[in-house]
């Protein structure tokens, strides 16, 4: 009884922090229709800046508290919205959830740079009134922390209530997310109100963790802090994203299961502990399971800024044997640890294509690309691997089991989500990849299932190795890389060949357009799991990939972060392109690690200012979440810009011969050695950004002289006279086709099907 | 029988009632129009019909089959088809893609025996609804009174037995509003059930046999043309009731 009450009471109060952490993603979505999955790292950089100030600094707690809750994290909020929210009106679900995973991963890493991780001092954050100070109920001793904690719960609840449904600000609040525009016009400010709401959303993350992180009472870490995150996920999504009351029910059940897991389950199930850490991921799913099937939501009002050109068939097969023979070239000069990269990279590109398959394609989202790979690499590692020793393969059988499994295991996960909007199937992936890291990756006893002996991961790593395709080995490093540039290029021709059949275009006409293709009678939910399945298996098969590159895997290559960067860096290359999906994989793996490599190499070298090199080195880091935050300005990705350029290049002889020219001396020099890789790395950026950039303009220059300058429409008659082709454009605007006007000096044809 | 029933249709926003009690009935080979002022309910009507919009009472009865609880798509693949007001068209694909995907959808769900040749199907369609000077134009780029017979030619895509038009003739010119008439009244010649919402009252007395009236959600007028544009209550709902005005 005294444990019962004792968990009880601690359960309420983890509770109470759930809700006040939850409540603020409600508000904070309810107000501007953006889904916070920022939300736990800003409770993460509340904690450590509270730190800092309390035991860092050692301010007295008031102080520090009003500084954090009262000042930072609402300023933060609103910075936040005023900078990079407020600019994804019109934009996809897609992008709106890439943006604030953008903000997730630049706070934890902005966190790590500053706090770092392997400080040899463990910062501990203790309970407010000291650790000892407990009030005395009968023979139960309760901390003052806790009962704190459920209390400002409680009061929190009953203020947001208030503010919503009676005072004007609060009405306008919930107006602004039924309909800006109307709000607007009755004289409400929907920009304004929003900002409050995202900083009040970010004091109520701000609070959840100060008053969760203590309870936890380990020693802080950016990761576990910002998943805490997930908990709260669970809970609003126990009131559908809107019930406040709901979601205090959905955040006390959760917390009170999860402290009875700790109480009660035998201390001798080595899973205990892993599946306190999955409660909110199973709660996740069992809300999916429960809720209603949303209504069917048409074509988004707004246009939407994204715009996607499938190429040509054509164009494919040139580019893809185009990147072969890149491949080939890069090859020839690079260093073996260069060539290692390389192919790192190609494999995590492969399992970018199954982001841009389902994203690009479908218009879903799968934030936890790489659990899947996950758990194709322990199918090959288990069924898959023949021999033993260094002449151990991976066998082509083992391949296509782990897609056919990982595709089985992705049908699992995306079906309940799947009635539901795009959001629901996000943080069902999400939830599902922190449950493969939390659960599965850190299954390393052997269990005995039916008589069967089986470790999932043994001993916390796997051994893949290179696979053996029929005759031919890709043990080696060169003829691995081919295999997986072959690879990508295969599955990339063949997704342009899908989205050019029958299939894309019922793919297409579903992203457009639910309603209107069920209407049709498309059965919506099937043909998102066709695509969901086929996009997991192809992620499966870049996970071996990237495992038998690597050679041994432990689960860190397989974290849930590293899945959210990817998704991340894909969308900002282009998540409607093939070539969205090379840049991420070049970008996260190669790049990334590129600049490192110079930095460091900088800082050896010019010793003097090897501070200012350190920094960038951890400027870096920060780096990928930076360019995730932009893609509100610029939602069809980078890749697109960059085929613009591409365009200009190919419409102009003289400027594409000279970048080739260029391209090849710069290689020339290289494999002869005279220039070193780095200045063929600088060299090629220049040569193919900056040229078509400047001779684009010199040409157009040139080309302009003598061409008169476009006259604006309404100066037309004016400033020249009007000709047949404005006339024309004319009629066309104002849908006058064929009618023919008699004045008009022009004869027009009466259409053949006018008189039908 | 008629081919499709709805009886004491109800649906609730809230405390907003958006339909009560409706019953209206369609019959195969003619054209049934639906109209009623802004607001009075009809699309949510038609969300209904199709399975859009969940009911709060009430029984949709299509083909003597009882399709209340069944998806939308089920009810498609029963015959059903429909038309959006608020444009639904597939803005990344062309005019003619648009229709052929339809026939696409259709073959998906269809028996072997039943499959059709898309791309001739697509292009008879095309050239009877009199789309083929924009087939291979981006939808986005057409004017809204093409890119909503361009939403009909997709709806006849899957060769339905009852089509629901929501106010396909908005933003048409007159002379396309006279050939669309035609071709509904042809339509409904090869037996084709048309239900139409439409507010240009012109087209609706053309072409509908018989005409059902709503106003907040109520049926306040149902019969042939001639009588409800004689139904001083219908007169009231459009013009604003006499006492009313003062």
């Amino acid at each position: 009884m005294q444990t019962f009450l004792q968990y009880t009471i601690l359960g309420l109060a983890l509770g109470g922090a759930y809700f006040i952490a939850a409540s603020g993603l409600v508000v904070t979505y309810t107000t501007s229709g953006i889904f916070n999955f920022a939300q736990g790292a800003i409770a993460m950089l509340a904690v450590f800046t509270y730190w800092q100030f309390r035991w860092g600094w050692g301010w007295p707690a008031p102080l520090a508290l009003l500084m954090v809750l009262g000042i930072l994290a609402p300023l933060l909020g609103a910075v936040l919205y005023q900078v990079v929210m407020k600019n994804l009106r019109g934009t996809s679900e897609v992008t709106k959830i890439i943006v604030s995973i953008g903000v997730m991963l630049g706070l934890q890493a902005l966190a790590t740079w500053v706090w770092s991780p392997t400080s040899s001092t463990p910062r501990q954050f203790q309970k407010f009134f000291g650790p000892n100070a407990f009030a005395h109920f009968g023979s139960l001793r309760v901390p003052w922390h806790i009962i704190i904690s459920f209390i400002i719960a409680i009061a929190i609840a009953v203020g947001i209530r208030f503010l919503f449904v009676r005072t004007r600000s609060g009405v306008a609040m919930r107006a602004v997310v039924d309909d800006p525009e109307l709000l607007q016009l009755n004289g409400g400010r929907p920009e304004r109100l929003a900002m409050i709401s995202w900083a009040g959303g970010s004091f109520l993350a701000a609070l959840a963790g100060i008053l969760i992180q203590p309870m936890i009472g380990s020693a802080m870490s950016a990761g576990a802090l910002t998943l805490l995150v997930i908990d709260a996920f669970a809970a609003a999504m126990f009131g559908r994203l809107r019930s406040l009351p709901r979601t205090f029910m959905g955040a006390l059940i959760i917390a009170l299961t999860t402290t009875y897991v700790v109480a009660y389950f035998p201390s001798k199930w080595t899973w205990s502990s892993s599946f306190r850490n999955s409660l909110p991921m199973i709660f996740l799913f069992i809300i999916l399971l429960v809720l209603p099937q949303d209504r069917l939501r048409g074509a988004t009002v707004l246009r939407l800024r994204e715009r996607f050109r499938m190429p040509s068939i054509r164009t494919a097969w040139i580019a893809g044997l185009t990147m072969m023979i890149v491949v080939f070239c890069l090859k020839v000069i690079m260093a073996k640890t260069g060539v290692n990269t390389l192919t790192l990279a190609l494999t995590f590109a492969i399992i970018a294509l199954s982001l841009v398959l389902l994203t690009g394609f479908a218009g879903e989202i799968n934030l936890a690309a790489l659990s899947f790979g996950a758990i194709a690499v322990m199918v090959v590692y288990h069924f898959g691997i023949s021999g033993t020793g260094t002449e151990a393969r991976t066998t082509l059988w083992g391949i296509l089991l782990a897609a056919v499994v990982t595709a089985l295991v992705g049908a699992l996960i995306a079906l309940p989500a799947l009635r539901l909007r795009g959001l629901y199937l996000a943080l069902a992936t999400m939830a599902f990849g922190v449950f493969i890291s939390r659960m599965v990756l850190t299954e390393r006893t052997e269990r005995e299932i039916f008589g069967l002996k089986f470790t999932l991961f043994t001993s916390g790593q796997l051994a893949i190795p290179r696979p053996k395709i029929g005759p031919i080995d890709f043990n080696g490093q060169d003829a691995f890389l081919f295999l997986c540039a072959g690879l990508f290029v295969a599955i990339g021709i063949g997704m342009v060949y899908l989205r050019h059949s029958g299939y894309g275009r019922r793919l297409t006409a579903m992203k457009d357009s639910p309603a209107a293709s069920a209407t049709l009678g498309m059965s919506v939910v099937r043909l998102k799991l066709s695509i969901f399945m086929m996009s997991a298996a192809i992620a499966g098969i870049g996970g071996v990939m990237m495992a038998a590159q690597v050679g041994t895997v432990n689960s860190d290559r397989f974290d849930i972060f590293l899945s959210l960067a990817l998704a991340m860096i894909t969308v900002v290359g282009g998540i409607g392109y093939v070539s969205g999906a090379l840049f991420a994989g070049i970008f996260l793996i190669a790049f990334i690690e590129a600049l490192n490599l110079m930095l460091k190499k900088f800082a050896v070298d010019y010793s003097s200012l090897e501070a200012i090199f350190m920094f960038f080195i951890s400027a870096v880091t920060v780096l990928p979440a930076t360019i995730g935050i932009t893609m509100g300005k610029n939602p069809s990705g980078a890749v697109s810009d960059i085929v613009e350029g591409m365009n200009k290049v190919k419409q102009s002889k003289p400027l594409m011969i000279t970048v080739i020219g260029l391209e090849a001396a710069i290689w020339a020099l290289t494999a002869t050695e005279v220039i070193t890789n780095w200045h063929f790395v600088i060299l090629t950026f220049a040569n193919l950004i900056l040229v078509p950039i400047v001779g684009g303009k010199f040409l157009m220059a040139r080309a302009m002289r003598g061409v008169p300058k476009p006259v604006p429409p309404e100066l037309i008659g004016i400033d020249r006279p009007f000709t047949d082709e404005d006339l024309a454009a004319m009629d066309q605007a104002l849908n006058l086709d064929g009618v023919v006007i008699p004045s008009s000096t022009t004869v027009r044809e009466e259409p053949a099907n006018a008189s039908a | 029988m008629p081919l499709l029933e709805t009886i004491g249709v109800k649906v609730r926003f809230g405390g907003n009632i958006a339909l009560d009690d409706v019953s209206i009935s369609v019959e195969a080979g003619s054209v049934t129009g639906l109209i009623g002022p802004n607001g009075a309910g009809k699309t949510t009507l038609f969300n209904t019909i199709t399975g859009l919009q969940p009911l709060t009472g009430g029984k949709i009865i299509f083909n003597d089959k009882d399709v209340t609880k069944e998806p939308p798509h089920k009810r498609t693949r029963m015959g059903l088809a429909r038309t959006f007001q608020r444009l639904e068209l597939f803005t990344t694909l062309s005019v003619r893609d648009n229709v052929r995907v339809a026939g696409e959808i259709r073959n998906h769900w269809s028996l072997r025996t039943t499959k059709m040749d898309v791309n001739a199907e697509t292009d008879r369609i095309i050239s009877l609804v009199g789309l083929s000077d924009v087939a291979d134009r981006e939808v986005g780029e057409i004017p809204t009174g093409k890119a909503r017979v361009v939403e009909l030619a997709r709806a006849l895509m899957i060769q339905p037995t009852l089509v629901l038009l929501d106010e396909p003739a908005s933003g048409q010119t007159e002379e396309e509003t006279g050939q669309f008439g035609q071709l509904l009244r042809d339509l409904a010649g090869e037996g084709l059930g048309i239900c139409l919402v439409e507010h240009d009252m012109s087209l609706v007395m053309q072409v509908c046999e018989t005409i059902h009236v709503l106003d907040f959600g109520r049926m306040i007028a149902s019969g042939s043309a001639e009588s409800v544009r004689n139904n001083p209550t219908v007169v009231d709902a459009y013009l604003g009731a006499p006492e009313s005005v003062g």
